[in-house]
């Protein structure tokens, strides 16, 4: 089994040990939840399952395990977290042309949309008020809200596909031309979507997906905005919009980090006030790391130079992100010269969509709680992958101890504040603000951040400063997600980003 | 390599891209108007030293007449002989002015 990215022991022991997913199974009962949110990161969880990232070039058998067109070059993967096409025919032809994306669900070329269709019409419950409710609203925007008083018909799954966007939304017809005002608020959005999902399967050639290698730290990369980002750090020109959304969706999560912790960062104490003077502190003790000054090192004995520890950057409740292509990850280590990083994936569900690489290695003293860790990825970068809850291995003081200069925690829409995972975050969070290290929050929605912030207030009794305010993230996912399980349910990944860190006192009261 | 590295911002027409005109969208206006700064500094400049450097405006200085006769002495050439009057009055004209 080749693999560029998995250490030789873990190699070794995934191909002796013939024990299978035993962490996963206790695992799976955490993705039973309902909920706006939730049921998000379920439907991630429950996303089919990627492009293998061990077998780098070899075209799965598997019928839906298909990847690459025939044009790409092997070493290109498209996004793990969606299907691509099945196989493609031996003449390299695409499913779809690109003026022919817009399918109803039900009616797709796509097996897989015909699929999500399916599930759809099994899962998800009509909006119309005049159905009972069946979760809780978690939101005043939530559609769940409007249902209550007056509601008389039990609640029905979505059977009627819009005309215009093609996903099931309603009931019946009846019911989609009543609620129409408030579907047409996210109509558009949703055609958007079914075209780029179709757009995703549709077997083209991606040259979006293509990502620049490093470059010299003169030619500074400018962190406006996505545009002048991918043509400072020389991008192929990605002319369509289509594109842009397709290639954003997964550049999110390595450019959100990398634009916060650089000091060429849009976020600024000054103009537009995003950061506090907290921030500002917690971010120079990171920066000064992460801009180290030449120190006249070269490849020879003599131009030996002592070098820092990596910066670490903790992952925290990693799902998709962890299985994102490595290409992807290392676009953050590009941004900083001389600066190598770690990478640490921590979560229960942290190896969602990587299959492949189960199982996990053995725990051994050296290796105590089975982290996948993969070192080979470059000389400035490792990743390793821990499936646990962070409480367990700060007790044990795995990572012990932490330095703000170095250390950094990356928490990629949490729902710390949401009902049905805040109390797996009740024992992270007062560890989290103890080690006084900053921690980047995004989330998908401004009332979701705000929702987080009061609970880390309230839960923390005001221990916490806040470090960069709560609002949109410049370096958000173009693209909207659709919810498989409430189709009004749109977000985009990390559409807004905030921290905040422990509460450090200059001096303390001497009882 | 057959052909010189071509940037992908540029068209086959060498005309800039949508993504380029995107990624100058910020600083579009700006650097506009620092254009067309610079561009009337630097018409400014020009025309302002033309201006300054122009050859003297001599159409009110009274140029004596071709003498009828030439003086005593013969010449050849047909340079106008000027009496020491007449360069006197100029010397004073341009003094004055």
């Amino acid at each position: 089994m080749q693999s560029g990215y998995t250490c030789s022991r873990c190699l070794h022991s995934l191909r002796r040990l013939t024990n299978t997913k035993t962490h996963t199974r206790g695992y799976s009962s955490i993705s039973q939840r309902g909920g706006k949110y939730t049921s998000t990161r379920a439907s991630v969880r429950n996303a089919p399952v990627p492009k293998l990232l061990i077998h780098r070039r070899a075209i799965t058998s598997q019928e839906h395990q298909g990847q690459i067109s025939i044009d790409e070059p092997p070493q290109i993967t498209t996004s793990p977290r969606f299907k691509s096409k099945p196989s493609p025919t031996a003449s390299g032809n695409v499913l779809l042309e690109p003026n022919n994306l817009f399918h109803h669900f039900s009616d797709s070329p796509s097996p897989d949309m015909r699929r999500r269709a399916a599930f759809m019409k099994t899962h998800a419950y009509c909006t119309h008020p005049s159905h009972h409710q069946t979760r809780m609203p978690l939101s005043p925007h939530d559609p769940e809200a409007r249902k209550g008083a007056k509601s008389t018909q039990a609640p029905a799954f979505v059977r009627f596909e819009c005309p215009d966007c093609g996903i099931p939304v309603s009931c019946s017809e009846e019911h989609w031309a009543d609620d129409y005002e408030s579907h047409m608020e996210i109509c558009d959005t949703l055609r958007e979507i079914n075209e780029d999902d179709h757009d995703l399967r549709s077997g083209r050639f991606f040259p979006e997906f293509e990502y620049p290698g490093p470059q010299m730290e003169e030619a500074v990369v400018n962190m406006t905005n996505w545009d002048t980002y991918l043509y400072s750090r020389e991008y192929q020109a990605i002319n369509e919009e289509r594109s842009l959304r397709q290639a954003t969706r997964l550049l999110t999560y390595p450019v959100t980090i990398g634009s916060i912790l650089s000091e060429l960062s849009p976020y600024d104490f000054r103009r537009d006030g995003r950061l506090t003077i907290e921030g500002l502190k917690s971010l120079s003790a990171l920066r000064y790391t992460l801009h180290p000054p030449r120190t006249g090192a070269d490849g020879t004995i003599k131009g030996l130079r002592p070098s820092p520890p990596p910066v670490r950057v903790f992952i925290l409740g990693a799902r998709a992100e962890s299985s994102l292509p490595r290409e992807v990850w290392q676009q953050l280590s590009f941004l900083f010269h001389r600066v190598a990083f770690h990478l640490i994936f921590i979560g229960p569900e942290s190896m969602a969509n990587r299959d492949a690489e189960f199982p996990l290695p053995e725990r051994t003293p050296g290796n105590p709680f089975g982290a996948v860790v993969e070192d080979r990825i470059s000389h400035e970068m490792k990743i390793s992958t821990f499936v646990e809850y962070y409480h367990t291995l700060h007790q044990a003081g795995l990572f012990h101890p932490y330095d703000p200069y170095f250390d950094c925690f990356v928490l990629f829409h949490p729902g710390l504040g949401h009902p049905a995972s805040s109390h797996e975050w009740a024992d992270t969070l007062p560890q989290l603000l103890e080690t006084k290290v900053p921690i980047i929050c995004t989330g998908y929605t401004a009332w979701d951040m705000e929702r987080d912030r009061k609970w880390v207030e309230e839960k923390m009794g005001g221990e916490m400063d806040v470090l960069m305010e709560p609002g949109e993230n410049k370096f958000r996912s173009l693209r909207w997600d659709l919810n498989d399980f409430d189709p009004a349910d749109i977000s985009c990944a990390n559409w807004g980003v905030w921290a905040f860190r422990g509460k450090r006192y200059e001096t303390t009261m001497k009882e | 390599m057959a052909i010189l590295p071509r940037s992908s911002y540029y068209d086959k027409h060498y005309r800039q891209s949508p993504a380029l005109i995107r990624a100058r969208q910020p600083y579009l206006v700006r650097n506009i108007f620092t254009g067309l700064g610079l561009c009337a500094f630097t018409i400014g400049v020009y025309s302002w030293t033309i201006n300054a450097v122009a050859q003297d405006d001599f159409s009110d200085v009274p140029i004596p007449d071709a003498p009828a006769q030439p003086p005593h002495s013969p010449h050849t050439g047909v340079e106008k002989s000027v009496s020491a009057a007449a360069l006197d009055q100029q010397k004073a004209e341009r003094l004055k002015s």
